[in-house]
C-alpha cells in the first residue's frame, strides 16, 4: 500500500510479531533481570551489532542527513541553487498541491482504515472460534493478497475496474444500471480503497489472529460456560483484550496511509486526469523528485510527511499506552 | 536543478555527511567483499564501447546492423524503460553526475527540458552540423540551436486520420476533409449506433502530445524558447489555436458524439479493434500500432488527412517523434556521436528494420523520400499506399518550440482537462487555467517569461 | 508461559448447546464464502486470462474460459521473448530475495542478540531509534541513497538491491524480543561455565532456540525483496538486472504506451501469473513455521 510497506516490507513483515507484545518490551529493557550478567562483553555486544550499525549509518542515517542537507536548498531550473534555510518547508505547509493530498489522504483513510480493520478483526474473530476446513481455506485465501507484489495487484485490479470488459461493468450492464466508471473521478479513490482492503486485510487479519491466539483460552471458556454468546466473548472478553494488538495494526496502517503510493502510481499511468501528480503526498514528493527535477523541494516535503508521520505516531503510542495502562 | 555539475559536486565534497556516508559505503563495500562492478570497459584497447538507452520496436536488429558494420565503435544497447521510466533514469543519473548512458533516445519535447539541466552535449562541435540538411527541418531545429546540436532526428509522428472503410459505408459516412464535417458524420454516426464514436478523446498524459499536436495543427505555437535565450521564455498555452482545438473537442466531448477513455488503456485498444471508433486521428507511427492492438480488424483501414479548419487549407501537426541525443556523461564524444548520426541515419538496412518491422516514420528525407518508403503497400490498409497521406502531411507541419519544462506543462494540462471532462470546470476555461499555471511555475523556476 | 502450540489447536468452540448455534454457524459460513470469493476474484481473473490470446483476453467474458489451450503458448512465449529475458529477471529476483533474505536474517539475529544479552555504548539510543527507522518514507530515502551509491559508483549494479534491503529494524526488534523471552540467561551462564567462547554459545545455545523467530524474519525479509519494486526500480538502469517487479512493469508499459508494435499484455499477464506462483506456494508449504513464527509476539 505504501513504499514503506513495499520497500520497507522486510521490516514491516513482522510488525505483526511486535503487537502483543509491542509495548510492554521497553519496561522488559529496563528490568534489571532482563539483561545477562556479561556486561563485561562489552566488545563483544558491540561486535555482534556492528554489521546492524554499519547498515543503519550507511543506508538509513546517512541518506536522511543528506536529504535533509538537500531540504536546505533551493535550485530552480534557472539561476542554479543556494543555501536557504528553511524557505522549502515554509513552502511546503502554503503549498495547495501538499495540502490537497494530505486532505485527500485524510479522506481515505477515514474511510478504508476503519473498513478494513473491521474486515481483518471480524475474520480473525471468526477463525479463532472456528476450526472447519472451509476455515483453513478462508485464512489462507485472506492471506494469498499479501503476496503478491503491489505492481501486480494493481495491475489486476486495473483490468478488473474496466469499463469495457471488468465484471465489475458486465454485472451492472446487464441489470441495466448503465456504465459504472470505476477509474473515473467519482469513484476513484473507492476503487484504490479497495485495492489496499484487497490486499492488506488478511495480512492484519493474521496478526490479529496470532494475538487471540496467545490469550489465556479459560478467560473466555469460563465466560462462555457462565452462558455468554460468541458474540458477547468477542466484543467483551476477546477484543479488549487484544486491543495493543489493535493499536498496533492501526498504527502501522495508518503509517501506510500517510504514505500512500504504490497504487495510485501504478493506476496514475491509465487514468491520468484522475490521479494526479498531486494525487497523494508522497506521489507528489515523486513526482518532484523524478519528473520535474525539483529534487530539493521534494526533500522537503518527505521531510515533512515523514515529519507528520513521526509525531503522529509518537503521539498516538502515547496516548494509546496511557490507554491501555488504565485498562 | 540547475547547477552543473561540477559545483555540485565540489560542494558535496565539502560537506561532512556525505563524506562521512561515502567512506561508511566504502567500508561496507570492502566488508562486502565486492570488487567494483563497472560498466562498459573503457580502458582497454579494441572498438570503443557506446552505451545506448532505447526503447524502440526491433531495435536489437538496428544495433546487430550498426555493430556489422562499424569496426571502432561497438553499441552496447540497454533498454532502461520506456518514455518516462527512462526519463526518469536520466535525469537522476544526470543529477549523481554518474551512470548516464552515452546516447540515449529523446522524444522531441524532452530535449530542452534535459537539455536546460545541462545533460546534453553539443554534437555541433563533433561534425553533426554536417547532417543539418539531410533532416526535415521542424524535426531539425527541434533538435538543434543555431550551431549547436543537441539531438539527431529519427523519427516523427506526422498526424493523420486512420478510419474504418466498412463502418464508413455501412453508416453511409463521408470521409470528412474539414473538423466541422468530422462533427457532422460523428452525430450521424452516434445516431445510427448509439454505442459507435467517431473516435475516442484522449484525456491522459500519455494522449498529451496528442491534444498538442492538434493544437499545433490549428496554428498555436505556445513557447518562444531557445536555450541561447536564457532565461527568457514566451508562454502562450492559450492562444486563438490552442483555444480553438479545447472549444472543438469540447463540444464534441459534451455532445456525447465521442468517447473519453483514456489512450493507456486496454479499453481504448478494444474500442479499435472492435469498431466502437470509427476514426483514429493518428501520427506516422500509428500504422504499427494500430496493425498490433488491432490485428483482427486487418484490411478494414485506410489513412485520410487530418480533416482541416479551412476547406483547402494544408495545416499539420506532429504527435511523438524520438531523436538520439549524446550525453554530456559520455567519455567517447566523437564516437558517440558518430552513434547517434549513424545507428539510422541514413543506412538502408536500419531504416528496413525501422520501417518494416517497427513502423518507424523517418525524418531522414533521403529515406522520407525514397521510393521504397513512398510506394510502400501496406495489407493492414487494405493495400493503401498510405505513405501518400503522411510524407505530404509531414512536408506540412510547421516548426514549433518545446519548453524546458513540458512534463510539468503536459501534467497541468492533464490535469485541466481532467477537471472539464469532470464538469468541474469549463472547456473554454482550460487553456487559461493552465496557462497561468504554467507561467507561474516557469516565473517561480527562475524564467524570465513574457505572455 | 503459556507457548501456543500454533495451528489447529482451536478447541471445539461451535457447540450446539442453544437453538440459535446453528443459524449462527451458517452466517458465519456465509460470511466466510463471500469473502472468499471476493479475496479470490483477482486470482481467478487471471488464471483465467493467462488461458486466452490477445484477441480473446479483449473480446471475451471476463471471467471464464476461452481458449485454454493458448496458455501453453503464452507461457512459451513467455519464456522466450527477447532471449528469454523472463528467466534472466527471475534468476535475479530469486538472488536478491535469497541474499538479502539471508543477510538480513543474520543481521538482525546477532543484533537482536546482542541487544538483548549485552551491554555496550549506545546501546539504548541506537534501539530506540529502531522504531523511528520504520516511519521514514521510502521516498525520501530512495534519492539520497542513490546519490550516495553512485559515489561508489555501486547503483546499477546487484548491490545496490540488495545493500539496502540487508536493513531489516524489524527483524532485529522481532529477535530481541524472542531471545528475552526465550533464552534465560542461566542457559548461557551454564554453557559459558563449561567454557564455551561467547560466539560458541552464541552458535550451540542460542541459534538453535531462536529458530521459529528466524524463520519467519528469512520469510517475510525474503517477500519483502521478492515484491520490491520501487528501489530496484530507481537503483537499476540495466534491463538485465531487473527483478520480476521491474521487468513486468516494463513490459507493461511498453504495452501501454503507443510505442509501436507491441502487444505485450498476454505476456505480463502470464508473467504476473508466474511471479506469484513460487510466494504463495512457499507461503502455503511453509504455513506452519511462519504462523509460528507470528505467535512469538504472543507468547504471555
Amino acid at each position: 500500500m505504501s513504499l514503506l510497506r513495499q520497500q520497507g516490507s522486510t521490516a514491516m513483515a513482522p510488525p505483526s510479531v511486535t503487537p502483543a507484545k509491542g509495548l510492554r518490551t521497553p519496561m522488559a529493557g529496563r528490568r534489571p533481570g532482563g539483561l545477562s550478567a556479561s556486561t563485561r562483553h562489552k566488545g563483544m555486544g558491540l561486535l555482534l551489532v556492528s554489521p546492524f550499525l554499519l547498515l543503519f549509518l550507511a543506508f538509513l542515517v546517512a541518506p536522511l542527513a543528506y536529504a535533509f542537507w538537500l531540504s536546505l536548498r533551493t535550485s530552480t531550473l534557472v539561476g542554479g541553487d543556494h543555501f536557504s534555510w528553511f524557505a522549502n518547508y515554509q513552502q511546503t505547509f502554503t503549498d495547495p498541491q501538499f495540502l490537497s493530498g494530505v486532505r485527500r489522504v485524510a479522506v481515505f483513510g477515514v474511510v478504508q482504515i476503519p473498513l478494513m480493520l473491521g474486515l481483518a478483526l471480524l475474520g480473525a474473530l471468526i477463525i479463532d472460534e472456528v476450526s472447519s476446513k472451509l476455515a483453513k481455506v478462508f485464512r489462507m485465501t485472506l492471506f494469498m493478497p499479501y503476496a503478491v507484489p503491489a505492481v501486480i495487484g494493481a495491475l489486476m485490479w486495473g483490468f478488473l475496474y474496466s469499463p469495457t470488459f471488468g465484471p465489475v461493468n458486465s454485472i451492472s450492464n446487464s441489470l441495466g444500471l448503465g456504465k459504472v466508471d470505476l477509474l473515473g473521478h467519482g469513484l476513484m479513490l473507492t476503487s484504490l480503497g479497495n485495492i489496499v482492503t484487497w490486499q492488506w486485510t488478511g495480512y492484519n487479519m493474521i496478526v490479529l489472529y496470532a494475538a487471540l491466539q496467545g490469550l489465556p483460552r479459560e478467560v473466555y471458556e469460563a465466560a462462555k460456560l457462565d452462558g455468554a454468546g460468541q458474540l458477547q466473548t468477542a466484543l467483551r472478553i476477546k477484543i479488549p483484550m487484544i486491543s495493543s494488538a489493535l493499536v498496533l495494526t492501526l498504527m502501522f496502517t495508518l503509517i501506510g496511509t500517510l504514505q500512500f503510493f504504490t497504487e495510485p502510481r501504478v493506476l496514475e499511468k491509465t487514468a491520468s486526469s484522475v490521479i494526479t501528480p498531486d494525487y497523494t503526498p508522497n506521489l507528489y514528493a515523486y513526482n518532484l523528485a523524478f519528473q520535474y527535477s525539483e529534487f530539493n523541494y521534494s526533500a522537503a516535503i518527505s521531510f515533512s510527511l515523514g515529519a507528520v508521520v513521526f509525531i503522529g505516531s509518537y503521539f498516538f503510542l502515547f496516548a494509546t499506552r496511557k490507554r491501555s495502562g488504565l485498562k | 536543478m540547475s547547477s552543473s555539475r561540477k559545483p555540485t559536486s565540489r560542494s558535496l565534497r565539502r560537506t561532512a555527511v556525505a563524506a562521512t556516508s561515502a567512506a561508511l559505503a566504502g567500508v561496507l563495500l570492502a566488508a562486502c567483499g565486492s570488487g567494483g562492478t563497472s560498466g562498459s570497459g573503457s580502458t582497454q584497447s579494441g572498438p570503443v564501447h557506446i552505451k545506448v538507452w532505447a526503447w524502440y520496436p526491433q531495435f536489437k536488429q538496428v544495433v546487430a546492423e550498426f555493430n556489422k558494420t562499424h569496426k571502432d565503435v561497438q553499441v552496447d544497447w540497454v533498454q532502461a524503460g520506456v518514455g518516462q521510466d527512462e526519463y526518469t533514469k536520466l535525469k537522476t543519473a544526470l543529477k549523481a553526475g554518474q551512470g548516464a548512458p552515452d546516447v540515449v533516445m529523446l522524444e522531441f519535447q524532452e530535449l530542452p527540458t534535459i537539455q536546460l539541466s545541462k545533460g546534453l552535449l553539443d554534437m555541433g562541435k563533433y561534425g553533426a552540423n554536417a547532417d543539418k540538411g539531410n533532416y526535415v527541418d521542424w524535426a531539425w531545429k527541434q533538435a538543434s540551436d543555431g550551431d549547436h546540436v543537441y539531438a539527431i532526428p529519427v523519427d516523427g509522428g506526422p498526424m493523420a486520420m486512420m478510419y474504418r472503410t466498412d463502418l464508413f459505408k455501412k453508416y453511409h459516412l463521408k470521409v470528412p476533409t474539414t473538423w466541422a464535417e468530422y462533427k457532422e458524420e460523428a452525430a450521424k454516426l452516434h445516431k445510427a449506433d448509439p454505442k459507435a464514436y467517431m473516435t475516442d478523446f484522449g484525456s491522459d498524459e500519455t494522449a498529451a502530445g496528442w491534444r498538442q499536436g492538434l493544437m499545433w495543427q490549428a496554428g498555436s505555437r505556445p513557447y518562444t524558447y531557445s536555450a541561447s535565450k536564457l532565461p527568457d521564455i514566451g508562454v502562450k498555452l492559450n492562444d486563438a489555436g490552442a483555444k480553438k482545438v479545447y472549444d472543438y473537442w469540447g463540444d464534441l466531448v459534451k455532445n456525447k458524439l465521442v468517447d473519453t477513455q483514456s489512450y493507456a488503456t486496454t479499453d481504448f485498444y478494444n474500442g479499435l479493434s472492435t469498431g466502437k471508433y470509427a476514426t483514429y486521428i493518428a501520427a506516422g507511427w500509428g500504422p504499427g500500432y494500430l496493425s498490433s492492438v488491432a490485428a483482427k480488424t486487418s484490411g478494414k483501414w485506410a489513412v485520410a488527412p487530418l480533416p482541416q479548419w479551412y476547406a483547402g487549407d494544408n495545416a499539420q501537426g506532429d504527435w511523438g517523434g524520438s531523436s538520439f541525443s549524446v550525453t554530456s556523461q559520455t567519455k567517447h564524444p566523437k564516437e558517440a556521436t558518430e552513434v547517434a548520426r549513424e545507428l539510422f541515419g541514413t543506412s538502408q538496412a536500419a531504416w528496413k528494420i525501422g520501417i518494416d518491422q517497427a513502423y518507424l516514420f523517418p525524418l531522414v528525407k533521403p529515406v522520407l523520400n525514397g521510393a521504397y518508403f513512398q510506394d510502400k503497400k501496406y495489407d493492414f490498409f487494405g493495400g493503401q499506399q498510405i505513405n501518400k497521406v503522411f510524407v505530404p502531411a509531414a512536408n506540412g507541419i510547421g516548426t514549433f518550440d518545446w519548453s524546458p519544462f513540458q512534463d510539468y506543462a503536459y501534467n497541468t494540462d492533464t490535469s485541466e482537462v481532467g477537471k472539464a471532462l469532470q464538469g468541474k470546470s469549463d472547456w473554454s476555461a482550460v487553456n487559461d487555467n493552465v496557462q497561468s499555471q504554467v507561467t507561474s511555475y516557469a516565473a517561480k523556476q527562475g524564467f524570465k517569461v513574457s505572455k | 508461559m503459556t507457548t501456543v502450540a500454533a495451528p489447529a489447536v482451536t478447541a471445539a468452540p461451535a457447540t450446539g448447546r442453544r437453538p440459535s448455534a446453528a443459524r449462527s454457524r451458517v452466517t458465519v459460513n456465509v460470511v466466510m464464502v463471500a469473502m472468499i470469493l471476493y479475496f479470490l476474484l483477482p486470482f481467478w481473473w487471471l488464471v483465467v486470462a493467462a488461458t486466452k490470446d490477445n484477441d480473446a483476453l479483449f473480446s471475451t467474458a471476463a471471467l471464464w474460459f476461452h481458449s485454454p489451450g493458448a496458455f501453453l503458448i503464452n507461457l512459451q512465449e513467455l519464456f522466450t521473448y527477447n532471449d528469454g529475458e523472463y528467466l534472466r529477471w527471475m534468476g535475479n529476483t530469486a538472488v536478491y530475495a535469497g541474499v538479502s533474505g539471508v543477510g538480513a536474517t543474520a543481521v538482525a539475529t546477532l543484533a537482536g542478540y546482542a541487544f538483548a544479552k549485552y551491554r555496550f555504548p549506545g546501546r539504548n539510543l541506537l534501539f530506540s531509534s529502531l522504531l523511528g527507522a520504520i516511519m521514514v518514507p521510502a521516498t525520501a530515502l530512495a534519492i539520497p541513497t542513490y546519490l550516495l551509491l553512485s559515489k561508489v559508483a555501486l547503483t546499477n549494479t546487484m548491490w545496490a538491491v540488495i545493500l539496502p534491503q540487508l536493513l531489516n529494524p524489524f527483524g532485529v526488534y522481532l529477535v530481541r524480543v524472542y531471545v528475552q523471552e526465550s533464552l534465560p540467561d542461566e542457559l548461557l551462564e551454564a554453557a559459558r561455565m563449561d567454557g564455551a567462547g561467547e560466539l560458541r554459545v552464541l552458535w550451540s545455545v542460542a541459534l538453535p532456540t531462536l529458530k521459529p523467530a528466524l524463520v519467519t524474519v528469512l520469510l517475510f525479509s525474503m517477500v519483502g525483496t521478492w515484491n520490491n519494486f520501487f528501489l530496484p526500480l530507481v537503483m537499476l538502469n540495466n534491463d538485465k538486472l531487473y527483478p520480476l517487479t521491474v521487468g513486468l512493469q516494463s513490459w507493461y508499459e511498453g504495452a501501454m504506451i503507443q510505442s509501436g508494435a507491441n502487444a505485450l499484455f498476454t505476456l505480463v499477464i502470464a508473467g504476473s501469473l508466474v511471479a506469484i506462483l513460487p510466494l504463495i506456494v512457499t507461503f502455503l508449504l511453509l504455513q506452519r513455521y511462519w504462523r509460528g513464527g507470528l505467535t512469538v509476539g504472543s507468547l504471555k
